[in-house]
């Protein structure tokens, strides 16, 4: 697999030379294969969002470089290069709804594609496969996006970012606040585009479910540095260290680790509810068997 | 954006940020009228001789200073090339046109620019050394005379600690919508005039929606905790004049004196 995003000693500071001076990221090296699904996790200021900034180059490194798609970024790089990077990367923010500001919802979703020079009819014709795409009705076009309810506004405003059909998809938390339907229509929406339009998806999330039912590849930060890279498998193996990151365990990892602090044998820890479920049936035919 | 120097407050426990933000609100007040009694070299030469004493008590690096001249620099400019170009008087070192420089309106440009670099000094010492919350009670306290005209000073100071209270929260707003734009394709700060003025609508619209949306929410948060303006408050920060308010003054006040005497 080739890499589509890689990160070689990157460090950043935010209002260096200041007293305000901070230090977001450390030294940080990272490769993100083509067409994988990552999912970023770490507790609240431990650098997730500096991190993925960089791959839009909203942010440069204070030293290190970044590559993304085969263009260098580094502190030297110039601003007015900038536009070129972004086409290819969308940026999914949190509470990206905060961002609509058009008459109608198709203008909003028009908006990026046109600023890289689509024209009017292509713009209108990739907004209107977006609006499909994350299960917009045709019937809300002409509406106000400031008409619609949160839900529905979280939709346009993805529809905006993937209306540009760009290469890498970077979700920052885009779940929070919905429910649990919209959610989950959401994230298979993210696996969709992974699957099928081969789209390479960063996600940033603190949902630990998401990361073991969508991520093909997960980074822990903690204080501007990546400690851990791996499969979910390998991230999730050693509970201690999870708590000591102030992260949690996926639920049915929790549950099982509860069943084993009681004296249930389960061994593993399973990751997801269907292999929680096939591990309990398991345990209730061998429970049968010795029974007998 | 991360430059800017309001609301900058820089944490310290130097003599300066002891002091009580009242006294050094009018402090500031009177500071910047003495300015325009000076005249001369020597009234300005004491009351440089002055701030650069509160610099040093204030124990806040010059360079702070420095980068809050840096966003007026063009106004300053622009101010003391007037008064260089147009005052009349003097002998003529060089005529063009109507403009003329004469050695009397090289001396008032020189003053004036001293005078703007003074006024933004002591403002500087002020709002690193104040929190934004405490010049709005210092403001509360000195308004509070006209309370007996019945001026609602109390809800005057509430706006001004709400309004102080959300510019960095809508700083931090602005700095995502940017962002969020950017990602768009939006090129800020850059083209034609037409075209950044285009670029401002999708900023400020969703900076607007969100103002709104705050205000909704605060009022909504105010009135279910009980919040009516009627009510007669007491505070939970009270700041007392303390002898070093008492010091400051007396030297404030011998220096204003200096400056009278010293004058043309």
């Amino acid at each position: 697999m080739d890499k589509a995003i890689s990160f070689e000693q990157v460090t950043h500071t935010y209002q260096a030379n200041t007293p305000y001076a901070q230090n977001a990221l450390a030294d940080v090296s990272l490769v993100i294969p083509n067409n994988s699904f990552t999912a970023i996790i770490g507790h609240t200021g431990s650098g997730k969002s500096t991190l993925v900034q960089h791959i839009n180059a909203l942010l440069k490194p204070t030293k290190g470089s970044v590559q993304v798609l085969g263009k260098v970024i580094t502190s030297a790089t110039t601003n007015k290069n900038l536009k070129a990077f972004r086409q290819h990367v969308g940026m999914v923010f949190q509470f990206p709804e905060k961002q609509l500001f058009e008459e109608t919802v198709i203008k909003d979703i028009m908006f990026g594609p046109k600023n890289y020079g689509v024209s009017d009819a292509d713009a209108q014709q990739a907004a209107k496969s977006a609006m499909k795409l994350v299960g917009l009705d045709e019937s809300l076009a002409e509406k106000s996006p400031f008409d619609l309810s949160g839900g529905q506004m979280r939709r346009v405003a993805i529809a905006g970012v993937l209306a540009m059909k760009p290469e890498i998809l970077i979700l920052d938390e885009p779940t929070a606040g919905l429910d649990p339907r919209g959610h989950k229509e959401i994230m298979d929406l993210a696996q969709q585009l992974h699957d099928k339009d081969q789209m390479t998806i960063i996600l940033v999330t603190h949902q630990m479910d998401d990361v073991v039912n969508y991520a093909s590849q997960v980074v822990v930060m903690d204080e501007g540095k990546i400690v851990k890279t791996g499969t979910a498998a390998e991230i999730f193996a050693d509970p201690g260290w999870v708590y000591k990151m102030q992260l949690n365990l996926p639920s049915s990892a929790e549950f099982a680790q509860k069943l084993v602090d009681s004296g249930v044998p389960i061994g593993k820890l399973p990751l997801t509810i269907d292999q929680l479920a096939t591990k309990i049936s398991q345990l209730v035919a061998e429970g049968a068997d010795t029974d007998e | 954006m991360n430059n800017f120097l309001f609301g900058r407050y820089l944490p310290g426990n130097s003599w300066v940020h002891q002091m009580s933000p009242q006294s050094k609100l009018m402090l500031s007040f009177y500071f910047v009228i003495v300015i325009f009694f000076a005249n001369n070299l020597a009234s300005y030469a004491a009351l440089a001789a002055l701030i650069a004493i509160v610099i040093l008590l204030s124990g806040v690096s010059i360079l702070f200073f420095l980068k809050g001249i840096r966003p007026l620099i063009w106004l300053i400019i622009f101010t003391v090339a007037l008064q260089i170009l147009f005052s009349a008087g003097g002998t003529v070192l060089w005529k063009w046109g109507p403009f003329s420089v004469t050695n009397l309106s090289l001396i008032n440009g020189g003053f004036i620019f001293i005078r703007f670099l003074l006024i933004i000094m002591i403002s500087t010492v002020l709002t690193l050394t104040t929190t934004p919350l405490a010049i709005a009670d210092g403001v509360q306290t000195v308004l509070k005379p006209l309370k007996k005209v019945k001026f609602p000073v109390d809800t005057l100071a509430l706006m001004l600690s709400i309004a102080l209270r959300f510019v960095p929260t809508l700083m931090d707003e602005m700095e995502t919508i940017l962002n969020a734009q950017r990602s768009r394709g939006v090129d800020f700060g850059s083209g034609s005039l037409k075209h950044r003025v285009q670029a401002a609508v999708p900023l400020l619209v969703p900076l607007f929606t969100g103002a709104i949306n705050h205000a909704e929410n605060l009022s909504t948060a105010m009135e279910a905790r009980g919040f009516s303006d009627s009510e007669h408050r007491s505070k939970y920060r009270i700041y007392r004049w303390q002898l070093k308010d008492t010091v400051s003054w007396l030297v404030f006040l011998l220096v204003g004196g200096l400056v009278l005497y010293l004058r043309k």
